[in-house]
């Protein structure tokens, strides 16, 4: 669904930096632990937040 | 009242790390919990959901709502318990977003301007209005103010003779901050973790500094590191007062 | 008790008498709207 606002593990908040990582790293073809670097997210929990996160809003919507 | 020295390593808006000398476990423990479970924060705690026709459920936005840190004035201005009110009315094609709510206090504002709330559709629309409450960490974790607070042992590094010419290349791992004979501060990051990068002629031995302890901090954005570590610091020092004035006779 | 047929889209009020069918079109699948007023939830 939506991105977690925060990580599991530490409880650092992580939704923000979702978008911009998709941009550049999913749909871009930049190297995402480049991109998790730039971004300033460091540990090892957080960054599997955004790196094995889907979004599945668009594929729940025609159901409503 | 012993004597402590601070030193700060690195610091600035968000994270912080700084040497305590001259506390013992135990007390560091305590800086730690104090940090985590006693400075309070603001967190939305009830949700009352005027429309939502977005694909997630009332419960499930109201989770997320709870997770945005929301900046919290320590400054005596509130107490335990006090609400702010903040509402959000978003309508798709769009997405709400943390920046959205509005707060009917200046002070209490989402910390985080763009974290995704809900992704809406065509047609889908949600309105709502929060109640956000000063809350400490103990009853709920959304109201941790310190993320990742953590201590380690100052680490001495000592030199003690010439490293074996035919030695294997195996590194020599250390995490946290060392000090050196010279009595200088450097973090392990310096030098990729590894002490043979830093001496790599040396026979080093490595010894934890007693009652020296590198606190590693950082925060969700309600306050800076420093009025964290100070709340944290004033609450156990107003704990201990109260002890002291209950055991007087 | 208020339903949208989800074929036509109309709203149908339902009866005991008239079973589980839009008056209109005759579909035998309704949904059931969400009540309209504010509903409070805690964030726990």
């Amino acid at each position: 669904m939506m991105v977690p606002v925060r990580c599991f593990t530490c409880g650092n908040v992580i939704g923000g930096e979702w978008e911009e990582f998709k941009e550049r790293a999913r749909e871009g073809d930049e190297d995402p632990e480049e991109v998790l670097d730039e971004l300033g997210v460091e540990r090892h929990c957080c960054r599997r937040m955004l790196v094995s996160h889907e979004d599945l809003v668009d594929v729940v919507a025609p159901y409503q | 009242m012993a004597d402590y020295d601070v030193t700060f390593i690195e610091r600035d808006d968000t994270e912080a790390r700084f040497l305590v000398r001259g506390v013992t476990p135990a007390f560091a423990n305590g800086i730690r919990r104090a940090m985590i479970a006693d400075v309070p924060t603001f967190s939305i705690d009830t949700v009352r959901f005027i429309e939502n026709s977005s694909v997630m459920f009332d419960e499930q936005l109201a989770l997320r709502l709870g997770l945005i840190p929301l900046t919290t004035p320590l400054g005596g201005e509130f107490d335990e318990d006090d609400t702010v009110t903040l509402a959000l009315d978003v309508e798709g094609p769009e997405t709400a977003y943390s920046g959205d709510l509005v707060s009917s206090d200046d002070m209490v504002q989402p910390a985080e301007e763009d974290v995704p709330i809900i992704d809406l559709k065509d047609g889908q629309r949600l309105e709502l209005e929060a109640d956000a409450v000063l809350g400490y960490g103990q009853d709920h974790a959304k109201h941790q103010g310190g993320v990742a607070v953590g201590y380690r042992h100052l680490q001495r590094v000592e030199v003690v003779g010439d490293r074996d010419e035919f030695r294997d290349d195996e590194p020599e791992i250390v995490r946290g901050v060392i000090e050196t004979e010279g009595g200088e501060l450097v973090p392990t990051e310096e030098f990729d973790n590894d002490l043979t990068e830093r001496y790599p002629d040396s026979e080093v031995e490595v010894h934890d500094v007693e009652n020296a302890f590198v606190f590693d901090v950082e925060t969700d954005g309600s306050f800076d590191v420093d009025t964290l570590v100070q709340a944290g610091i004033d609450s156990i020092r107003g704990r201990a007062e109260e002890l002291k004035e209950a055991v007087q006779l | 008790m208020s339903y949208k047929c989800s074929r036509c889209k109309r709203d149908v009020e339902l009866d005991s008498y008239g079973g589980v069918r839009c008056p209109y079109c005759g579909h035998r699948v309704l949904l059931k709207e969400r009540a309209p007023d504010v509903k409070e939830v805690d964030v726990e």
